[in-house]
């Protein structure tokens, strides 16, 4: 008998909109409850219940230590279903549906939900070091002249409220700031990265017009579309915009980076038996995924680099090239992370030296990149983006027809990158 | 009935003093309840205020409200007509014995809705005098919600009333698996997300001048917060019925619990130990 193999039977999503907008009230555990109920609403789940449900935020506060779970708790699947909260950064959702699909091979579970939430809006506030310090001391006092010790050291200083950095812990650079270094390196220029975020935009309208959509997408607090969206942004407007990362002479814009963005979204993940039992549509196969690092915090290589490596193993290993796939989904952090991979991979010295490849991998069919657009325009709810990237590409592959492949690439913090394969059923 | 059509809600801090400052000289029960309906129609429901009352009672942010949400907008009309100088009774001391509300469909925060509210079935109580708000919601002509709202003027009973009519069943006191904390300040924090703004509820000066050691929290906070806990397994169609035993001071920590039975479920918040419930309730799904 051969091993049980994991399908894509759906997803859902809620329209992703802009920090300290829409969903300003909405809490991480509002928007990913959300996306879990039109998912479940989709495919009849409710009173179901799942082998497990797998998710998580990158901001993360620390009442919501049991998010998922408490999500799941709270949506209408039965609350006998266990969840996991796991963590990768902006790969979050995507190693979410890798670690179901890996318990779906080996007949551990049947059924599973991977699914992701960010909300920038909802981002857990810090206290200061000192006044943490302080207020821990405060608690371990047993004495009134220690207590009132421990309070006279508060400094106005400390109390000003700290927001959650997006800064590298061990370089003290934002994400912005190292891909600058990594743009500059690999030359990569601001028409080439305006090109791509036009680009982006333009192919999410279509996709939004031809109602694409309409099959992944629920509206949520009145929103019915992606709001970062801007289908009529041209080379002229993006011109326009004074660079945020890398000085003065830097190429990167905000509109050629993504923005802070709140959203949830969700894919429901079974065996192809458990897809027949329940007469679910089966859109595309898991196939085989790779998750790469790299040693960024020298100098080394780019943050986001991790992607050039890990796709380039997981092709090898599956013995495939980038003319065997229809569909070449690449996260879009910056339009500059998917041009330095697309240039990597043309590179022969890169290839070589950095691979061990005998020969450049080779160009990717920009006509197969990012068919129905990506995070410029449909924004990047950090933790929802995988689950986003997963569900649309399933969609497409089952559009194409049986067969189709499809890649899926998402650079995150820490220097990593995961890549996976869907092919349709 | 004549029908009292009002241009817009209500302002419920102001029909409260109004009703305060005319508490003396109210007829009692020979008086009867006022001969209107108060009304107010094409309401927009506020996403903002949405947002925080869901905060505060525990539901989850969604497009779909609450059905004790839907109570929250009639309030004001209730208010209004126990303001009006016909109503009978005065305000301070009235209290909240039970609630019934059924939710025909659910509701959305995008949706205008027509309220009204009239006082009906005067009657005896063996503690005093009992009478109902009734309240209806209508979107685009169709009713989707109906609650009723039952208060007891404490005092003597008044001869020739028919006896109030009372819900026969037993409500079991169901075993509590939860503890809930009462923040000292969670009657405040409704009173700003219902506009309950009544003083027994955020003040303990006020509290106290009506016999209550502490302030109290608001009954529909907890009918609110009960239905919060059965989260996506609320039908969407539904009676609720709730019986309110005895004030919750606050701060506290109590009891909850609920049991499913026959597609419906018994929930109870009870004192910590158990042994006395606060407020019982019964929802029912409602057959299609």
């Amino acid at each position: 008998m051969s091993a049980p193999r994991a399908v894509i039977v759906g997803g859902n999503r809620v329209p992703f909109v802009k920090m300290g907008t829409a969903y300003a009230k909405a809490s991480a555990q509002d928007l990913l409850t959300a996306a879990l109920d039109g998912l479940v609403a989709r495919y009849g789940l409710a009173g179901q219940r799942l082998g497990e449900v797998a998710g998580g935020a990158v901001l993360k506060h620390t009442r919501d230590f049991n998010l998922t779970r408490e999500a799941v708790l709270g949506s209408a699947l039965d609350p006998s279903t266990p969840a996991c909260d796991l963590a990768q950064a902006c790969a979050t959702s995507l190693e979410a549906v890798i670690y179901l699909s890996n318990k779906i091979a080996t007949g551990q579970i049947q059924s599973g939900i991977a699914c992701g939430v960010d909300s920038t809006s909802d981002a857990p506030i810090v206290v200061t070091e000192q006044l943490r310090q302080t207020l821990l001391a405060l608690n371990a006092a047993r004495t009134l002249p220690a207590k009132l010790a421990a309070l006279a050291s508060i400094r106005p200083a400390h109390l000003a409220p700290q927001a959650p950095a997006v800064t590298e812990p061990r370089t003290g650079l934002s994400m912005g700031e190292h891909q600058a270094l990594t743009t500059k390196a690999w030359g990569i220029t601001r028409e080439a990265q305006d090109e791509l975020t036009v680009a982006s935009h333009q192919a999410l309208a279509r996709a939004w017009s031809e109602g694409f959509f309409d099959e992944l997408v629920t509206p949520y607090l009145g929103v019915t579309i992606d709001k970062i969206l801007r289908p009529d942004t041209s080379m002229e407007k993006l011109a326009a915009l004074k660079p945020v990362f890398g000085g003065p002479e830097g190429t990167m814009t905000a509109g050629n980076s993504t923005a802070l963005t709140d959203g949830a979204a969700a894919v429901l993940v079974v065996s192809e038996e458990w897809a027949d039992i329940h007469h679910l549509p089966k859109l595309a196969r898991f196939v085989d995924a790779e998750v790469a690092a790299v040693d960024y915090v020298d100098g080394e290589e780019g943050l986001l680099m991790a992607p050039a490596y890990a796709v380039p193993r997981l092709l090898a290993r599956n013995g495939l090239t980038f003319d065997d796939f229809d569909f070449i989904e690449i996260h879009e952090a910056f339009a500059a992370t998917v041009l330095s991979h697309l240039a990597a991979w043309e590179s022969e010295e890169f290839c070589t030296t950095k691979l061990g490849l005998t020969h450049a991998l080779g160009a990717v069919d920009r006509a197969k990149l990012n068919v129905n657009g990506s995070s410029l325009a449909a924004g990047h709810p950090f933790a929802a983006t995988g689950a986003r990237m997963t569900a649309s590409l399933a969609a497409m592959l089952k559009a194409k027809g049986p067969g189709s492949k499809g890649l899926i690439s998402i650079c995150a913090a820490g220097g990593q990158g995961v890549a996976a394969i869907l092919e349709a059923v | 009935m004549a029908l009292v059509v009002l241009p817009a809600v209500p302002d419920v801090k102001a029909d409260l003093l109004k009703a305060l400052g005319t508490s003396f000289g109210r007829k009692g029960a020979p008086g009867g309840l006022p001969e209107v309906t108060a009304v107010v129609r094409d309401v927009t429901q506020d996403r903002e205020r949405l947002a925080g009352y869901d905060r505060v009672c525990g539901f989850r942010l969604r497009d779909q409200v609450s059905a004790t949400w839907l109570h929250v907008l009639t309030f004001p009309l209730q208010t209004h007509l126990m303001a009006r100088r016909d109503f009978p009774f005065p305000l301070p001391g009235v209290l909240h014995v039970s609630n019934s509300m059924t939710q025909y469909r659910p509701v959305l925060v995008s949706e205008r809705l027509d309220l009204s509210v009239r006082a009906a079935d005067l009657a005896a109580h063996r503690r005093g005098v009992a009478f109902d708000f009734l309240a209806e919601i209508h979107s685009a002509g169709e009713l989707v919600w109906q609650g009723s709202t039952r208060y007891l003027a404490p005092g003597a009973p008044m001869d020739g009333l028919p006896p109030v009519s009372v819900d026969e069943r037993d409500f079991p006191v169901v075993e509590g698996t939860r503890v809930w904390r009462l923040p000292a300040d969670l009657g405040r924090q409704y009173a700003r997300v219902s506009k309950d703004a009544n003083p027994i509820h955020t003040s303990t000066l006020a509290a106290k001048a009506l016999g209550l050691p502490r302030t109290i929290i608001h009954g529909m906070w907890t009918h609110a917060a009960m239905l919060a806990a059965l989260d996506q397994r609320l039908p969407d169609a539904f009676t609720v019925d709730v019986r309110f035993t005895k004030p919750v001071l606050l701060p506290s920590k109590v009891r909850f619990g609920q049991r499913a039975e026959d597609g419906g479920w018994w929930q109870a918040v009870t004192t910590v130990d158990g042994l006395k419930p606060f407020v019982l309730a019964h929802i029912q799904p409602l057959k299609s």
